[in-house]
């Protein structure tokens, strides 16, 4: 049976795993609208896709975010900052690594269905795209390690400040 | 079987809308009945409003972030392009959601802080302004995407 302590960390956990999914996303739109390349972008992914991709990256970040916060109180002032850091950067990584396998496993059926051939350019693209999708999902994880401290904080500051 | 591509744009706006009063009527309903139930009837009611209306905003956030690049494929290449009014509208839109998710993470923190024991003097005033910043944020929201949708 689950106490107020258990409830709040699942709220805390399902509220910046949303929030860290939509907020990549939605970041990602505005850059790309704001220099004209949304509407070729989305006019050549298809709807329902486009969707299932989304909820992907969902369950990834939700999955990744609750393990990131394992034995961390975000609510407590004397949270370990520094060590908080290091799990959002570690998993900020798995999260991309686990959407790219995602998409390597969308890619591997589509070209087994349509073109066999195109499996072989996994082979040579693979090992870039791992390296690339860690190092900016480490860099992605830590960034939003970073907004989730000053949110706290700013949390903490509500509770206490006088109204 | 071929999904036809109007019904399914349909549901992704219908279910946009709905998540849209979901997460804007709740936090309307969370706000009047912090202003409607008094300090008397003990402040736990409203608490457990809030907390359960916090698991709800967060997965319309998600429906809705989702549904609206879904609203957006719509359009395809016909999206107009930045610098026309529709766009100016659409980047504030855009900024304006952006920044209510970012800044509902406090709220969010606050209640779960509330709801795990933290000690937070005047409870309902604190829930009150909360919740009345998250209704402004979303009034303006709504109507800058009737603007989008009709103006």
């Amino acid at each position: 049976m689950s106490g107020p302590h258990e409830d709040a960390r699942k709220l805390v956990t399902w509220s910046l795993s949303t929030f860290h999914a939509s907020a990549f996303v939605l970041a990602i739109v505005l850059l790309l609208y704001s220099r004209g390349g949304l509407g070729p972008a989305l006019g050549g992914l298809n709807t329902l896709f486009g969707l299932g991709l989304f909820v992907a990256l969902w369950v990834t970040t939700y999955v990744t975010t609750s393990r990131a916060l394992e034995g961390i109180d975000l609510l407590d002032p004397a949270v370990d900052r520094v060590r908080f850091l290091r799990r959002a950067l570690r998993w900020g990584a798995a999260n991309a690594l686990a959407f790219l396998a995602v998409l390597g496993i969308l890619f591997v059926a589509g070209a087994i269905l349509t073109a066999p051939a195109g499996l072989m350019s996994l082979v040579f693209i693979g090992p870039f795209a791992v390296v690339i999708g860690a190092a900016v999902g480490a860099v992605v994880g830590t960034f939003f390690g970073l907004v989730d401290l000053a949110l706290c904080a700013l949390a903490r500051a509500a509770l206490v400040s006088e109204t | 079987m071929q999904l036809d591509p109007h019904v399914l744009h349909l549901a992704i706006r219908w279910i946009h809308v709905a998540a849209m009063a979901t997460a804007f009527g709740g936090a309307v309903m969370v706000l009047a009945l912090s202003i409607n139930t008094t300090p008397r009837e003990g402040d736990a009611g409203l608490l457990d409003a809030a907390t359960r209306y916090e698991w709800v905003f967060w997965a319309a956030a998600g429906v809705l972030a989702m549904t609206g690049i879904g609203n957006l494929a719509t359009f395809g290449q016909g999206l107009p392009v930045p610098g026309t009014d529709w766009a100016a509208a659409f980047m504030a839109k855009l900024t304006a959601v952006i920044a209510l998710v970012v800044f509902s993470i406090p709220r969010t923190l606050a209640v779960a802080g509330i709801r795990a024991g933290v000690a937070a003097p005047r409870q309902r005033e604190r829930i009150r302004s909360l919740y009345g910043a998250t209704a402004a944020a979303f009034a303006v929201i709504l109507g800058l995407a009737v603007w989008l949708a009709h103006g």
